[in-house]
Parts: structure tokens; sequence; C-alpha cells
């Protein structure tokens, strides 16, 4: 896949819904070591709307369109902090992407660094703060970096992956400073934090749909350029590994022949 | 836990039918009893909504009313509204002028209600936006943004309220409130602890001869914590507090709030506020609107608060000027 095309984006948030459905659980037991469970609630919850909302949306609606339906859906569904900082996330890549018609690795560099905009700014967060912003942040510079080189989306976002799940390793030697968790400062040390494990299986799934292969890739196989899922920090990330690559893959094709 | 309750689970929603019940004058939108608006709205008025967690009557909901607020929309106890309840109740008091959003400066409702305001914007409805910080203890000076807003945003009310009344612009009834809140200022003292319903026990614990004081209405921690002393010199830390950050002297007038915060007899206040009166006296200034009672509670806390607003020409006229919701009524004289 060089680009993700509005009809592929549907395709990928059905992706993300799954993800999140799946993840729910280890989410919630991840969120009960230092916030209050409902993470993984929440997120199943919105994007579950989210993909609602985007595959009820007419054939053809722009991208930006596309992410911001999404977002609202989000908002809605999932009304705690952490669901209306998704939500934001998703309002403020759509509006960076207002005008344009497919998804290359500039744009989905401009999408996640707009995303961590809209977080930083309405959760007033910083990087080093162990939240989402954590992961997010060195995904979207390394998206740019690849923009610069004209890497191919798969290679962009598989670097971006890599750098993803390392990012998160490192949220374990931070210390909470929003939400529930900061309210348990320093004994937040040592855990990866939950909103940055959201960030981090967004960009895996992501990674995992664009290395699928579909018509207007040829041949290529799917995991040719996806290094192996969790590699180095295996035993970080528990039932995060058992993600479903495979199940991903097989549902992509029957949107990207759209284009 | 010792309350008057059925299920601890149905604390809010059972609250909230009492008050539909009692004072017809309100409703709801979106089928949401925490959607609260009023039943009576004025064309091109300029709407203001607040709202904020439950547990802290008369806050939020008391102050839906004529020359207040327009719609409030709660949370569960000590819990933020979400951004779409807020939405709700932005387009159903939205009169082509705008909304008005007054709350306190506390993490989820700040990512709530701006994204409520986003949500809005879309909606294409203006939407402004302002923050009580009143809170001294909260922060020092030069860090007053990561103050938390409690019982002074009375007093943005109010004269936000008026000004709406009177047909103001949306941005001249933002300026105006924005002046309120920037010129109130709060101290605290709790003696005792709140009791979340759903949790059953005090949110923290507090000996019986001491006090905490700049206490959060939430249980937050505050300055210090030591043996309870005589009303006037608690009165005393806690104004010296706000004399430090209010430059008030010779012909300036103010308005007080003397707030319980829920479990303090209104005998004790009118204690307080006597040593508060004795204070201004003795600086030349004029408590020229007083009210003391219960504005902004935390459950069953025993404990008060004191906010002045230092007036200016504009907001002692807007402050003057009549209001009457279920839980406040002030008449002109």
């Amino acid at each position: 896949m060089d680009a993700i095309t509005s009809s592929d984006l549907v395709a990928l948030f059905a992706a993300w819904r799954e993800t999140f459905a799946e993840q729910r659980d280890f989410l919630i037991a991840l969120d009960g070591k230092v916030g209050d469970s409902d993470l993984g609630i929440t997120m199943a919850k919105a994007f579950a709307a989210a993909a609602e909302a985007v595959a009820a949306a007419a054939v053809g609606t722009p991208i930006g369109k596309i992410l911001i339906t999404a977002g609202v859906a989000m908002a809605k569904a999932a009304p705690s902090s952490m669901g209306t900082l998704t939500a934001t996330g998703f309002m403020r890549g759509g509006k960076a992407l207002e005008g344009d018609s497919a998804m290359g690795v500039r744009e989905v560099a401009v999408f996640w660094r707009a995303y961590g905009s809209g977080i930083a700014e309405r959760g007033k967060a910083k990087v080093g703060d162990k939240t989402i912003l954590d992961v997010i942040d060195p995904v979207a510079t390394t998206l740019e970096g690849a923009a610069e080189t004209r890497d191919t989306l798969r290679a962009a976002l598989s670097a971006a992956a890599s750098v993803a799940e390392q990012a998160l390793e490192n949220t374990k030697n931070m210390v909470a400073q929003h939400g529930k968790a900061a309210a348990f400062q320093e004994k937040s040390v040592g855990h990866q934090d939950a909103g940055a494990t959201v960030g981090m299986l967004m960009i895996r799934a992501m990674r995992d749909f664009a290395a699928a292969p579909s018509s207007a890739d040829g041949l290529l196989a799917a995991d040719e350029t996806a290094p192996a899922a969790g590699d180095s920090t295996a035993s970080v990330f528990g039932s995060i590994d058992r993600s479903p690559v495979l199940a991903i893959s097989t549902r992509v094709p029957s949107s990207s022949g759209v284009r | 836990m010792k309350k008057f309750l059925n299920e601890a689970v149905d604390f809010v929603d059972e609250m909230l039918d009492g008050i539909y019940l009692a004072h017809p004058q309100l409703t709801f939108v979106n089928d949401d009893k925490r959607c609260m608006v009023v039943v009576q709205r004025k064309s091109g008025k300029v709407g203001i909504a607040t709202g904020g967690g439950s547990g802290h009557l008369p806050l939020f909901l008391g102050y839906v009313g004529k020359g207040m607020l327009d719609g409030a929309a709660v949370g569960g106890v000590f819990q933020s509204p979400s951004a779409e309840q807020m939405n709700k109740v932005t387009k159903a008091i939205d009169q082509g002028a705008g909304v008005l959003y007054i709350y306190g400066n506390y993490s989820g409702d700040l990512i709530n209600f701006d994204m409520a305001a986003e949500l809005s914007d879309l909606d294409g409805i203006a939407v402004k936006q302002v923050v009580g910080n009143d809170d001294v203890a909260s922060s020092v000076v030069g860090e007053e943004r990561k103050r938390r807003g409690v019982a002074g945003i009375f007093f943005v009310f109010k004269a936000a309220g008026a000004a709406a009344a009177e047909g103001l612009s949306l941005d001249e009834v933002t300026r105006v409130a924005d002046k309120a809140r920037a010129r109130t200022r709060t101290m605290g003292v709790a003696l005792s602890s709140c009791v979340v319903p759903e949790i059953g026990r005090a949110t923290f614990s507090i000996g019986e001869d001491e006090m905490e004081i700049g206490m959060g209405i939430h249980g937050e921690p505050g300055i210090s914590r030591k043996a309870l002393a005589k009303a006037d010199k608690v009165v005393d830390e806690m104004m010296d507090r706000i004399f430090a950050e209010q430059s008030l002297g010779q012909g300036d007038e103010v308005a007080v709030l003397v707030n319980g915060l829920g479990g303090t007899a209104k005998e004790e206040l009118y204690i307080l506020f006597r040593r508060v009166s004795q204070l201004l006296t003795e600086r030349g200034a004029t408590a020229k609107h007083v009210w003391v009672g219960e504005y902004a509670t935390s459950m069953e806390m025993a404990g008060a608060s004191i906010s002045i607003l230092h007036l200016d020409e504009e907001l002692d006229r807007l402050i003057a000027a009549p209001a009457d919701t279920p839980f406040f009524s002030h008449c002109k004289v």
C-alpha cells in the first residue's frame, strides 16, 4: 500500500476497532495498576463508535472529514478524559489533512504530529509526562524523517512502529504527571503508561494494515517489511504480543480495490 | 458513612429527580437529567453554561435561573460531565448570541469543556470560556493558572449572568466574567472529610483537634495541617494570604462570600464574617455586598472558605443586579 485512501481509512478504523476489542481486558488490567481501570472500556467503545460512524460516511468523503467524523463519534461515545483526548487527536489530525485525498508518508506524518499537538494542548501535557505523547511524538518525528528521505509507506510505518514499541518501554522509567496515575507519582515508575500503550497499539495496527497485501501493491508479502511483533521488547507487552496481525491483513483486500 | 440514601449508585440521579420536582422552572435536554437548562430562554441573549462534578450544591445546578446561568451539566460525585452533555446544553441554550462556559480549573473539566466548545463550533455556535482559579492555596503567585476554582466562581456567575441579562454581547459578557475572575481570591480551611457515597468512607482522615488550611473542595491537600486555632486567628491567617494578593486600602469596596463547606453551622460562618469585617475596616475597605451561607460545598465536609471580590464600578452594578434561581435570589433595593 503506497497511500491510505478514504476507503482504506474506513477499513483501518475497522482494524483499530478489532485491536481495541481484543486488547480491552489487557488495558483494563494495565490501567488498574495506577488508574481507575476504565481505559480498556473507553477505548473499545471509542473505536467501535468511530468505525461505525466512518463506515456510514458517504463513499468518497475526503480523508480529513472522515477523521473528524471519527473523532466526533469518539467524543460522544467515550466521555472519559482519555476518550476525549483520543477524539481530539483524530479531530485535529483530520483538520490538518483537509483538502488531501490520500495519506502517503507525508500526510501520515502530518496526521500524527497534529494528533500529538491536539492532545498536548487540550490535556496540558508535554513529552516526558508519561502519557500517550511519549509514543506519538517520536512516531511523528520518525515519520517526518521518512517523508524527507522518501521512504515507502510500509517502511515508514514499520520504522514508526518499532520506535513506538521502544518509546512505550521508555515510559516505564517516567513518573506520571497527569490523571489518576499522577496521584501514585513514584509508584507509577516501573509500569508502562496505559495511554502510551494505546498509542503504540494504534501505530502497530496501522503498520500491519499498510503492510497487508493489496491489489495496488502487487505481490509483496505482508510481513516482508514488518518486523516480528514485539521482538526485542517481547516480554514487555504480555498479551499485546498475541495481537492478530494475520486477522487484520485478511480483512484488508476487500477495500483496497476501490481506488 | 451516615447519609440519607436509597442506593449509593442512585445518589446523583435521585437528587436530580428531587430538584426537578421541586423547581418546575428547570428542565433537561437530551433525555438526560444531568443536562439542566432553564425552561424560559430569552431570544438574542448570550447563554451562560457551567458544569462539573456533583457533590457541591448549590454549585453548579443551583445557579441556573434568571440573572445567572442558562444551563449546567453535571457528572457523578466529583466527576466531570462529558463533552457530549455540555454540547447538548450548549445547543439548547444558544439563542443566536453564543454561549459562555464558566467552570473551575480541574483537568477533567478542562478537557471536556474544551471539547464541548469544539463540538459546538462544528454546530456553528460561538463559545467562549472563562476558567475559575480563585483558590489562593493551590499554587503560588505567578502560577495562578495552576490554581483550582472554588467558591469564588459564584461571583463570576453573578457578574456574567447580570451582564448577559443586560443584553451585552458574548465578547462583553466574557470580558466581564474574566474581570470578576481575575479580581476574586479565595482561601479555605477544612475541619473534617467529605465522604463520596459510592466509596462510603472518608476521603482523608484528620484529627478531632486539627484543621487543614487550603484544602481543596474534593479533599485535595492544602498548605498546612495544624491544631485548630481560635476563629479569629484562623480568619487572620486566611485573610493574610488574600490581602497579600489584593491591594485593598482606604475607599476600596469588596464583595464578601463566607461559604460553608457542608458540615459547618451558619452561626460559625457569621463568627468568621465578624472577623473578616473587622480586618476590612482596619484597612479602610468596605464590604459592599455580603453573603454568608452555603454556596459551594464538598458533601458533608466541615469547614469554610472566604472569597473576596475587589469591586469596581461595573462589577458593583452587576453584583447588585437582581437574580432568581432555585438556590439563590437577590433583589435590588
